[in-house]
Formats: C-alpha cells, sequence, structure tokens
C-alpha cells in the first residue's frame, strides 16, 4: 500500500503527528521526531567510521539532510530506516575520501569494545576483551561495503530486508556482501579464538 | 550413484558456511554441506566458528552508555532558523 499523502499511514499517532509538523517547518517537532533514534544512529557512525570525532561531524551532517529532506519523506519506509539509509550514505561518503589513505582505517577499537559481562570469571573476561579487540580490527579491515553490511545485519540486529534497504542494495547482492564480510573476519580471527566465545 | 570428491564438496562447503548459519542454503544444497561436514572436521569446525563468530558479532551490539552528543542538531536550528525545509534530495 502507497502513502498519498505525506503522512505515513502505518506510523504511530505521535511519530506521524510530529513528521506531519516537521514537513511543516517545525524545527522543534523535527528535533523531537528524530532525537528518538539519536543514540543509535550516533552508534552506528561510530561503527562504521570508528572515529569519534567524525561521527559526530557526521551525525549533525545526517540530522541536516534529513531535515533538508524531510518533506520527500513519503513513509514508503520506516522513519527510522529512512534516517539510517541517509547515515550510511553519508558514513560512505567519508569513507570513500579516506580509500585514498595508505595506512588502514583505524576502527577505534577501544569505542567499539563492550565491557565484559561481570558473570564471566576474570580469565573469560579477558578472553572476551582480546576477541573485541580482534573483531573491531577486523570490521575496520573490511571494505566499507562489507562492513556495512555486517554492522547493520549482525551487529545492530536488522533483519535482511531492512538491512539491504538501507544499504540501497538488493537483498541477493546484501547478502552476498554479508556472506563475504563473515568469511573475511572468521579468517582475520581466526577459529581458535572464536571458539573461546561459547556461542 | 556418482559420489563427490573432498575436492570439489570440501572447498564449497568452506565458501557456504556463512549461507548455511544463516539458513540461507536451498534443502539439496544444506544436505550436501551435512553430508560432507559429517565427515569433515574442517568443515564441522567452520560451522561451529560461524556460528560463534555471529553471536560473538552481535555481542558488539549495545555501546552501552553511548550517546548522541548534544550538537546533533546544531546545524539544523541554524538552517531552521530560515523557516521551512527546502528538498534537496537527502
Amino acid at each position: 500500500m502507497r502513502a498519498d499523502g505525506p503522512r505515513a499511514p502505518g506510523l504511530p499517532e505521535t511519530e506521524a503527528s510530529l513528521l506531519a509538523r516537521a514537513q511543516a517547518g517545525d524545527v522543534g517537532a523535527f528535533e523531537r521526531l528524530s532525537s528518538a533514534y539519536a543514540d543509535r544512529l550516533f552508534m552506528l557512525l561510530l561503527r562504521l567510521l570508528g572515529d569519534r570525532g567524525e561521527a559526530e561531524d557526521v551525525a549533525q551532517e545526517v540530522m541536516l539532510r534529513a531535515w533538508q529532506g524531510i518533506t520527500r519523506f513519503r513513509g514508503q519506509s520506516s522513519y527510522f530506516t529512512w534516517l539510517y539509509r541517509i547515515a550510511v550514505n553519508e558514513a560512505n561518503r567519508v569513507l570513500a575520501k579516506r580509500a585514498r589513505r595508505p595506512a588502514g582505517v583505524p576502527l577505534g577499537a577501544d569505542e567499539l569494545q563492550l565491557p565484559a559481562p561481570a558473570a564471566l570469571d576474570p580469565s573469560r573476561q579477558a578472553e572476551n576483551s582480546e576477541l573485541r579487540r580482534a573483531l573491531a580490527r577486523a570490521l575496520g579491515d573490511l571494505p566499507p561495503p562489507l562492513r556495512t553490511a555486517l554492522v547493520l545485519r549482525d551487529v545492530e540486529g536488522l533483519s535482511t530486508q531492512e538491512a539491504a534497504e538501507i544499504a540501497g542494495v538488493g537483498e541477493a547482492a546484501f547478502k552476498s556482501r554479508l556472506h563475504q564480510a563473515r568469511l573475511r573476519v572468521r579468517a582475520a580471527i581466526g577459529d581458535e579464538a572464536l571458539a573461546s566465545t561459547g556461542g | 550413484m556418482r559420489v563427490r570428491g573432498r575436492s570439489d564438496d570440501h572447498e564449497w562447503s568452506q565458501q557456504h558456511l556463512s549461507h548455511y548459519v544463516e539458513g540461507d542454503l536451498r534443502p539439496r544444497a544444506r544436505r550436501r554441506l551435512d553430508r560432507h561436514a559429517r565427515g569433515c572436521v574442517d568443515c564441522g569446525r567452520g560451522i561451529r566458528a560461524m556460528r560463534a563468530l555471529v553471536y560473538a558479532v552481535q555481542g558488539l551490539g549495545g555501546l552501552a552508555g553511548v550517546r548522541a552528543p548534544g550538537t546533533v542538531f546544531d546545524r539544523v536550528r541554524l538552517a531552521g532558523t530560515g523557516g521551512a525545509p527546502s528538498s534537496p534530495n537527502a
């Protein structure tokens, strides 16, 4: 079903009304609408870019572009999907600029680590931290399209359909990227390290 | 009955471990990998490793305590003071 007007019929009323007001030029409504996703979007940018300063800059740019394009949003996807797609496009633009650099792109391993679960004993916590660092490095070494696929599907936990839409490719192409990314990360980390996860 | 050799099935299985874990293989292909992995230590280990990898990457999911910076709407506020948004491609 297509939305004929600026308001998406599937949206909750609060989001739909905020969207309508934002599309009418209400900056405050746009902020309230988008702030619900700001933390998650920032985390996505941190994972894709690996640099906090750059992620902050790109997050501002994403919100600006969303504001500038809000009148074109017709609700054919969720607002979240639309916003995430802008974020991925902006991150890829930054990563493409970086591609000319001779050295590998650091992915901010420290920022990407999670605290090890408290229930683990110290030796398992150490293994866990080491694995997280290795994962962060391996993610950072992936070409941007593969990194995006892995982050959207496995880290963010989005469905293949939604992740493919955000990445701007068909589902078959997205899956191909995802599988390539997993094979490369597995090769980079090694089965022995993965065996320690107990997953 | 033709029995596929290890050189054929092994490389193919190694390339499709992620598809297997994701449930993306058609039934016939899944049976092919199952059949091969039953007799192949490397591929059996590969399946476990791929599952562990997905589990570990999923574990990166929640960056607890990470918040968007307070400046995230600064450019919007600057642009928004001019009135209704214009419509360049987003």
